[in-house]
Formats: C-alpha cells, structure tokens, sequence
C-alpha cells in the first residue's frame, strides 16, 4: 500500500528496470507498420526478430528484400493485429495509422516514429536511431558505410551536364517534385528533375510533360501497375514516337523510402545516365 | 423536316468550328500551327497528332454515344428524365471495365475491356428497366438510382480489392470521367462498338414516334414493343457500355442534349435523334475544353463540369413536373 500512495519512489525504479532490461535484451518481437521501416528492419536484425511486416513490402518494396518480406507474416495496420502478435518494439510512420498508434501508446507498448527523410543526411539520422533501438548499432553504421561508398563512387560516375528527367507514371497527380527523395535520388545521380523547376502551368498531363522536353521519363512501376487506367497513358504511343526521349522504369515503392539502399538506386541511375544516347543536335 | 434540317447544319457547324478550335489550347498552353518551327514542329505534330485528335474524336463520338442513348431511353420510357447516367447504363459499364482491367483480363486481351463495359451496361439497363418499368415517371428514376448504388458499390469494391495501391485513386476517374491522355489506342478500342450502338439506335425513330402515342395505339400501328425494347437496350449498352469503358462515366449529357434540341424540333421521337447526338457532342467537347482552360492545379474531370451544370438542369425538370401534375 505505500508503494501505491508514493509512486514517485517507485519510478526511478521502473525507469532503471526496463533501461537494464533494453540494454541486456535487445526487441525480438517486432512489428513494423510503415513501408519504409519495414525496409530498414529486414536490412538491420535477423528475420526471427521480425514479427510482421506491412503487406505492401511483398509487393511494392525495394525488390531485392520482397522474397524475404513474403516469408514473414504480414499486417495492414491495425491496432487489432499489432496487439495479437505481443511486440515488444512497434517502428511507424508518423502519419499513417494514426489510430493504431494512438492506441499503442495508450496500452504502453514500445514504439518509435519514423520520420519520413527525403535527403542523405536525413537517412543516416533515421538508421542511427532504428539502429539504436533494436540494438543494432554495429550493422547500421555498416549499412551507413556502404551508402556512403555508393555515393562516392555516384559522384565519379555522374555526367557533367545534368539530364533533364521526369518521373512520369501515367497520373498528373502523382509527380515527384521538390523536397522529394525521388529529387534528391535524380540529383545524385547527375539528372535534374524537371518536376522541381518552377515552370509554366500546372499539373503534369502527358502533353505538358512533353513540352518540357525531358531527354528521360523515369516510369513508376507498382505491383501489377498495368491494371489500371494510369497505365494507357503510362504506355501512350507518344511516348515511343518522340524522338530523344529515353524511358527508363523504376520502382516507386523503393524510391519512396529514406533508407541507405536509396544511394543504390542513385548509383543505378548515375550508370544509365552514362548510358543515354546523346541528344541529336 | 426543313427546320429540322437547318438545324442539323447549323449544329454541325458548330460542331466542326468547336473542334477545330478545341485542338488548340491545351493545359501546357496554346499551340498555333503557324508559329511553330524547326525543332518544335516536330514536338507539335506529335501532340496534334497522337494527343489531341483521338481526344477530339473520343470527345465527339462518346458525346454523341451520351446524347442520342439520352433521346432514345427518354423516347422509349416516355420519361423526360431518363438518360443512360440516371438509369445504371453508365455505371454498369464502369463496373464492367473496372472488372476487366483490375482483374488483369484487360492486359492480356484489351477487347475484354469494352466487352465487360457493354455487358455490365446492359446488366444495368435491363435491371433498371425491369425494376421500374409500368410504375410511372419516378420510379424508373428509384430504380435507376438504386441500381447505379449498386454498381457503383461493386465497382468501388473492385477498386478497394485490386492489389495495385494505386487502384484506389482510380476511383475518381470511373466516377467522374476524363479524357485525359487519352490515345488512339483508346479510341479503336471504344470505337466498333459505339459506331454499333449509334447504329442500333437510330433505327428505333419510327417505332419510338408509333410509341409516343401509347403503347396499345404503337401495337396497332404493328410496332414489335418486345423488339423495340430490345434495340433500345442492346444499342444503348454498345454506345454507352464502349464508351464508358475508356471514359468512365458521364452523367446528363445524354439527360441535356435532347432537351436542349427539343424546343427547336418539337416532340417526335425521331426528329429529336440526329440534333441531340450532334448537341452530346457538342456538350461534350465543349465541357472537355473547359477542362483544359480552366487554371487548376489538377485537371478538373469532366463529370464534375457535366455535373455542375447538369444536376440543377435535372432539378428543374423535377421542378416542373411537380408543378404540372397536381
């Protein structure tokens, strides 16, 4: 009974139990409800740790990690399934499933916010902290390494007139523009993105995206992108028909996520940049 | 038949100067022929020629696709209210198109995606017409309304279902319509079955006059009802049931065309039918331009300008019949 009517004795006590406990044992059950810390996860602890992933990892995430994201169990974030698989750390956005978090907190289990970062620094910021909380400091300075040496070896590569590129995947709606990891992925690399210039107009239709005269189209593709209206004029025949236009496909679900394997993808870029015809004078 | 005539020209007319001046503004701004050269003409032929001329001619033929399904249905339940919009044709069509490209039929064999549409358009008509049909004016209305919630209900199902995380935003279109970067792809692919549709329904003007005058008086004058009913249906679920099936659904053009051309020509069903195809198109292409020139950050869609202009339209009719019948 005193210990109930003086809880301030006993919360340097519990804040000095669970601190020991982090320290001794790092999460082993943990849940990730954000495309992109689901990325990050499946790259800094082993599998068994893992207790589930979003659903979208196994078809629209970084390519190489779907096969391993389909062998574990998936959630579409619900609070309902978050609290049958008893995690003992939660990684999620900070601006999807907003109820589930809510509820999260209330019930006092474990969680980190993931900031969603659109540059390099941002990223190496954002795989400390993850590294951090599941007790993986080692393997994400390793991950932040290797990023680095892409990015070194980008900058090598990189054209000395930047291309003019958009990302264009049939939707006026969903054009990466400035402030955009896609941006800072297509500046990298030595393109520009014309999507981030103040130009005239607004909306990227087909027709003003041509008149913009990119030398490349960087092409979204999503899981079963060709089942949808987007997709007619994704693959409109204009496309094919204009001259010095190059169209290159990525994966918009990789190229959404502040993770280090972004400078992959920069360094993918920076080789097909090299690879472009020249422009026909 | 002179007046009628005069007025087919001079809606033709319209029509032929409306398109030629749709071809030139564009979101990106105007295109004149005659100031482009060198490097950009080549630039501006391809936009001519692979953008803008399908999506004229998308324009001219699903608006009068619209417009003359709108005169028929109207002629063939004598309801100045029934257009393909308000009576499920429009969304039985989305939901078959919906089903043919999510479910991936449409990738592996394009024609399945306006097959779909005219079968889920004539799923639509003929429920509604069974539903609604001999109850009076409203409820073929009732009905229509009822059916398109269903379909509606089954094509965003399909959308919330599809595995692409993109399906969703697609929503919008089916609902409102655009002819955004449309190609001629798109247009062939809705073509051979609007041209059908149109072709089916304009063989219905002398029946639908007999009709006009009663169903018994229209059995006398030897009209096969059965027949006529079956044309109607058929021919409207190839002309709305293609065309929705690239477009998405359009409402009230086919509820304004035929009343817009109906002060000029008087009553009969089959004098209504060639000017409300030419106003459909007209309406169409019209509303499509605007969409074009207004300064918006996201294209406005087409079904929000028919909209906006078609429901008080709708209401007003509403309004009008109340007052007559007591």
């Amino acid at each position: 009974m005193p210990l109930f009517r003086h809880p301030r004795f006993l919360l340097p006590l519990l804040a000095c139990a669970c601190a020991a406990a982090a320290a001794a044992e790092p999460p082993r059950r943990i849940v990730s409800l954000n495309l992109c810390s689901d990325q990050l996860l499946l790259e800094l602890v082993a599998p068994e740790r893992i207790a589930s992933l979003t659903w979208l990892s196994r078809t629209d995430g970084e390519p190489a990690l779907r096969v391993l994201a389909a062998r574990l169990p998936s959630n579409r974030g619900s609070a309902e399934e978050v609290l049958a698989a008893r995690p003992d750390l939660v990684l999620a956005g900070r601006y999807t499933t907003s109820t589930t978090r809510a509820l999260l907190r209330r019930v006092g289990i474990p969680m980190l916010e993931i900031d969603a970062v659109q540059d390099w620094e941002g990223i190496r910021r954002v795989t400390r902290e993850v590294a951090a909380a599941v007790g993986e400091v080692a393997r994400g300075e390793a991950l932040i390494a290797q990023m680095d040496a892409q990015l070194a070896t980008t900058a090598t590569l990189r054209v000395s007139t930047p291309v003019r590129a958009i990302g264009w995947s049939g939707a006026a709606e969903d054009v990466p523009g400035r402030d955009t990891l896609f941006d800072t992925i297509l500046t990298t690399a030595g393109a520009v993105n014309i999507a981030a210039q103040p130009v005239g107009g607004s909306g990227f239709d087909l027709e003003r995206v041509l008149r913009q005269r990119p030398r490349l189209l960087l092409r979204g593709t999503a899981h079963d992108g060709d089942r949808a209206v987007r997709s007619w004029a994704a693959n409109h025949h204009v496309l094919q028909a204009l001259p010095g236009l190059s169209v290159l496909e990525y994966s918009e679900g990789a190229w959404a996520c502040g993770v280090p394997r972004a400078a992959a993808h920069a360094l993918e870029l920076a080789r097909a940049l090299r690879a472009l015809p020249e422009p026909a004078q | 038949m002179k007046s009628i005539t005069g007025l087919n020209a001079k809606l033709a007319l319209l029509l032929v100067v409306l398109a030629l001046l749709s071809l030139l503004p564009g979101r990106a701004g105007w295109l004149l022929p005659w100031n482009l050269q060198g490097n950009d003409a080549e630039l501006a032929r391809l936009i001519f020629w692979e953008l803008r001329i399908p999506r004229l001619l998308l324009a001219l033929l699903v608006g009068a696709a619209l417009g003359l399904a709108g005169a028929v249905l109207q002629g063939l339940t004598r309801n100045p209210l029934a257009e393909p919009g308000l009576l499920g044709v429009s969304s039985g069509a989305a939901f078959g198109a919906v089903l043919a490209i999510y479910t991936g039929l449409g990738a592996a064999f394009a024609l399945a995606i306006p097959l779909l549409g005219f079968t889920g358009a004539l799923l639509g008509t003929m429920l509604t017409l069974a539903l609604g049909a001999g109850g009076g004016v409203l409820s073929l209305i009732l009905a229509g309304a009822a059916v398109s919630g269903l379909l509606l209900a089954g094509t965003a199902l399909v959308l919330n279902l599809a595995p692409n995380p993109y399906a969703a935003y697609e929503i919008s279109h089916w609902m409102m319509g655009s002819l955004a970067d449309r190609g001629w792809a798109q247009l062939f692919l809705a073509a051979p079955f609007v041209f059908a549709g149109i072709g089916v329904l304009f063989t219905t003007g002398r029946a639908l006059d007999a009709l006009s005058l009663g169903e018994q008086q229209a059995a006398s004058l030897g009209v096969d009802l059965a027949r006529l009913r079956r044309q109607v249906v058929v021919g409207t679920a190839l002309a709305v049931g293609g065309a929705t099936a690239v477009t998405g659904t359009i409402g009230f053009i086919g509820l304004l065309a035929p009343h817009l051309v109906r002060a000029a020509v008087g009553h009969e069903p089959r004098r209504v039918l060639w000017p409300a195809a030419l106003a459909g198109a007209l309406l169409l292409l019209a509303a499509d331009v605007a969409t074009r020139l207004l300064p918006l950050a996201q294209e406005l869609k087409l079904g929000v300008l028919t909209g906006l202009i078609g429901s008080p339209f709708f209401l007003w009719l509403v309004w009008r019949m109340k007052a007559r019948s007591p």
